[in-house]
């Protein structure tokens, strides 16, 4: 039996008259993939930005491994080691993939020297260039990201979460959008980072979903309807009547089921 | 390396030794006139900097610079004229006030961004316009305060002021030079590239563990302290501080310089001002209605360069650039 | 004391729903083209200065209530056609470009009228007695056309094609394009509407001030500020805004000299700016 890395209790967040998050509690087990998936407006994004101190929630608590994070400031939780990716893609637009990344790791840094040039600082240089390989965008060193492919901005992305040696990685929806190609290589990506970062994805492609997660967590209308193994989930007639009305996500959970 | 840094080194080495021959060269070439002209864009640059670390660098569009060139202005003319302090004293009073007036009033500020950060900062930079226009017993008003120079260093009976032109110039540029230095060096740090992230994306620079506000808060203070150096200079230069200098139409002057120049590099300001100075003194001495000129440029440069002159020019000598390099133009967000 | 308070009060009301008009020119503008007219003061002023030429030309001040909108309007579509489209989306540049706007028009007027300020009389003199004071009738027809020109604009926003087709572009650009709404046009003519609302609070604020080719720059920060303060994209609250400060200056100018109320109204400002970001009025309007 692990520890809790992320525990979530009675996490409530309002817009106005719509309840986005209500009251949900959730424990996310060390050492595991945790899948988060539910209907669009489950309240799966907004989760992420209550945990990564994007939005403020209206009650509960966050706890990362033992530390309170609610209530901390993004770059707080950060620092700690909870990193995220973007529903909407978000990196440096107008710089280098290399810059995207050197700027990424040397922020986690607490001291930022406003005079020594940046580009002089080896092991952020070494680190990047690691990064660089291990998701295979070398090539792409000098390119500036806003001109990448989106499949290649998602990975950079990805890497730019990983380059400081995230402790929890929160991944939303990163293969939307992605080619077949790409994708196969985002999924190994995962997989491969799973082994020893604690990985919480939100993903709309079940196949995926039921394809690499150890862990399926399904929220709809802001509230834990059930969560279990890839298993039980396609199994439960729960969560088939969540997905009812939207035939498209019901077929994606009939398609992993007879998978 | 390749041909566009070597044609950019050359061209900064002719720059160069031009500023450091300006006390002889221009009266030979033009008249001497144009020494102190010279000295006065150098100023202006620095002024236009100070709006381009903020905007450029930074990503927050403030309309407030002249507020703290203001008081770069008024701590050394009342600096030297009610507390009788001499030249160093005054200086570092000018550019201490600048960067204090700079760190309160950021404070509030920096909570904003965009539309409202560039309205919060007329707002202020107006407040203390109307401030030092109505104590005329400190301020002088509109008319100012003129003061008489104190010498800058005095060595026994060998005294060096801003009453010798040379010496005037020089210590200018000296100031000046140190300045952009000093920027050129932060903007390449870790620090500058920073700046850069929450030029780019405030929320992604959140992520990666960056403390926005303290960021944009030191962007803030540092743009202060150029446009509090600025302001002194003037002060220095024209024997006097005037609170016309703190009205928000100067503020947008620099920000003017600084796009038509480009904004987010580190010689747009100095170009932009340049460019402007040398036409107003030009055509003003054939026409009087210059500024109708000095309209139409500003429209033509953001219609054919909109990246600014200098952001044209590296398009032009055009070499894909290499990871040392600062993209000209900030993306723009319209989002507040 | 009382009938000084009163005094400045009205004409604080009355100079309020004038830059209401103005203000309304501006928020359109910025919030359909993303442009920061800087050069909006001027459209104000240029409004004045048609408004004497009008006057000498015509000998009738009244005509300039028609002519004066009517020209700014295509100067507006003019201007928006050769300066404004080519760097549209940009607000950074459209700062320097209605800067040089800026410039030229104030350099053109200073060519044409002259440097000297002028005042013009009113069209309409002799005062009234009004809550026990004696008021300028012209200041009263002001605040009459004022509220009239407003109450057009708003009916032409929500009655007329063009002004659907604005609102819609503003609300969402792509889809309003995608279901056949004539973009370019609609931009044109919003630039064009900004302008002759500017112009119209020219002719109608002139007799009431003195026309100089200064005159938009001590303007253009309020119109500015009424915008943000009373909630980007929200017009009325825009126009409530704009009275509300010209007013509460109107009010503390009977206590104190005009600069210190200049000073207070800033300061409220700032507190509005800090404290409530999204507006004054946020959650009034629509």
């Amino acid at each position: 039996m692990t520890g809790s890395m992320l525990k979530i209790e009675g996490l409530t967040k309002r817009f106005g008259g719509l309840t986005a998050v209500d009251n949900l509690s959730l424990d996310f087990p060390e050492g595991k993939l945790h899948a988060v998936i539910g209907p669009n407006g489950a309240g799966k994004t907004t989760l992420f930005n209550l945990i990564t101190g994007l939005l403020k929630s209206d009650s509960g608590k966050v706890q990362f491994r033992n530390h309170d994070i609610s209530g901390l400031k993004p770059h707080q939780i950060s620092r700690l080691g909870v990193k995220r990716t973007m529903q909407i893609k978000s990196v440096f637009n107008q710089l280098t993939v290399a810059e995207n990344l050197s700027i990424t790791r040397q922020s986690a840094q607490r001291f930022l020297h406003p005079l020594r040039p940046a580009s002089r600082d080896r092991q952020t240089r070494e680190r990047v260039d690691e990064v660089l390989e291990q998701m295979d965008m070398t090539r792409l060193a000098g390119q500036t990201a806003g001109t990448l492919s989106y499949g290649d901005v998602a990975m950079l992305e990805i890497g730019m979460a990983v380059i400081s040696e995230p402790q929890l990685l929160l991944l939303d929806e990163p293969i939307c959008g992605m080619s077949p190609a790409e994708t196969e290589r985002a999924v190994a990506k995962i997989l491969e980072l799973a082994r020893t970062i604690g990985i919480i994805i939100i993903e709309h492609d079940m196949e995926v979903v039921f394809g690499i997660a150890d862990d399926i967590t399904v929220l709809a209308q802001g509230a834990l309807l059930v969560s279990g193994s890839p298993k039980e989930i396609a199994d439960n007639e729960q969560v088939r009547e969540a997905y009812l009305g939207r035939p498209e996500d019901e077929d994606y959970v009939d398609e992993a089921a007879h998978a | 390396m390749s041909g566009r840094a070597l044609a950019e080194r050359g061209l900064l080495a002719v720059f160069v030794v031009f500023l450091l021959t300006v006390p002889w060269s221009v009266p030979l070439l033009l008249n001497p006139f144009w020494v102190s002209v010279i000295a006065e864009i150098l100023i202006w640059s620095l002024f236009a900097a100070s709006a381009n670390l903020l905007f450029g660098y930074v990503g927050l569009l403030s309309f407030g610079q002249a507020l703290f060139f203001g008081f770069g202005m008024y701590g050394v003319g009342i600096g030297i004229d009610h507390f009788g302090l001499s030249f160093w004293p005054a200086f570092g009073l000018g550019i201490v006030a600048a960067m204090a007036m700079a760190f309160v009033s950021g404070i509030l500020a920096v909570r904003l961004t965009w539309h409202y950060f560039a309205i919060i900062t007329v707002v202020f930079s107006l407040i203390f316009y109307f401030i030092a226009v109505s104590a005329k017993s400190v301020t002088g008003g509109d008319d100012g305060i003129n003061f008489a120079l104190p010498p800058t260093f005095s060595f026994g009976t060998v005294q060096y002021s801003f009453a010798d032109a040379n010496f005037q110039y020089f210590f200018i540029l000296a100031a000046v030079a140190i300045c952009f230095l000093l920027m050129h060096l932060v903007v390449n740090s870790p620090l500058g590239k920073a700046f850069l992230a929450v030029r780019e994306n405030d929320v992604r620079a959140s992520l990666i563990g960056l403390n926005v506000y303290v960021i944009r808060l030191i962007a803030f203070v540092m743009a202060g302290f150029l446009a509090g150096v600025a302001g002194a200079l003037f002060a220095f230069f024209g024997r006097y501080a005037s609170a016309s200098y703190m009205f928000y139409t100067f503020s947008g002057e620099a920000v003017v310089w600084a796009i038509v120049g480009g904004a987010g590099t580190l010689f747009g300001p100095v170009v932009g001002a340049s460019l402007f100075i040398v036409i107003r003194e030009v055509v003003s001495t054939h026409w009087e209605h210059h500024s109708l000129i000095v309209g139409v440029m500003a429209i033509l440069v953001v219609i054919l360069a909109p990246k600014g002159i200098v952001g044209l020019w590296r398009d032009w000598v055009d070499t894909p650039a290499d990871s040392a390099e600062i993209p000209a133009a900030p993306e723009l967000r319209t989002e507040p | 004391m009382i009938d000084t308070l009163l005094l400045l009060s009205l004409n604080g009301l009355i100079w309020g729903l004038i830059i209401a008009l103005i203000a309304l020119g501006l928020s359109v503008i910025f919030g359909l083209l993303d442009i920061i007219n800087i050069a909006h003061g001027d459209f104000f002023m240029v409004g004045t200065v048609l408004a004497w030429f009008s006057l000498q030309v015509t000998g009738n001040y009244w005509a300039g209530f028609l002519l004066v909108p009517l020209i700014c309007f295509v100067l507006g579509a003019i201007m928006q056609r050769l300066v404004i489209q080519p760097i549209r989306g940009n607000p950074a540049l459209s700062i320097v470009a209605t800067f040089g706007l800026s410039l030229i028009l104030q350099e053109v007027v200073r060519m044409t009228f002259g440097a000297t300020p002028r005042r013009i009389l009113p069209p309409i003199q002799g005062t009234m007695s009004l809550f026990g004071i004696q008021y300028d009738i012209y200041r009263l027809y002001a605040a009459g056309f004022s509220i009239a020109a407003l109450a057009a604009f708003f009916l032409f926003l929500n009655y007329t094609k063009l002004g659907t087709w604005m609102r819609a572009v503003r609300h969402d650009r792509d889809t309003a394009t995608a279901m056949g709404v004539p973009a370019r046009l609609v931009y044109i003519m919003t630039f064009a509407v900004g302008f002759a609302l500017a112009g119209f609070g020219g002719v109608v604020a002139a007799p009431i001030t003195t026309v100089d080719f200064r005159g938009g720059v001590d303007l253009l920060p309020v119109c500015f500020i009424a915008v943000i303060v009373g909630g980007l994209g929200n017009l009325p609250g825009t126009a409530a805004a704009a009275v509300l400060l010209a007013l509460l200056e109107g009010i503390v100018q009977s206590f104190a000299n005009p600069t210190l109320a200049r000073i207070t109204s800033l300061l409220l400002m700032s507190a509005v700016l800090l404290l409530r970001p999204q507006g004054l009025f946020k959650g009034f309007a629509k």
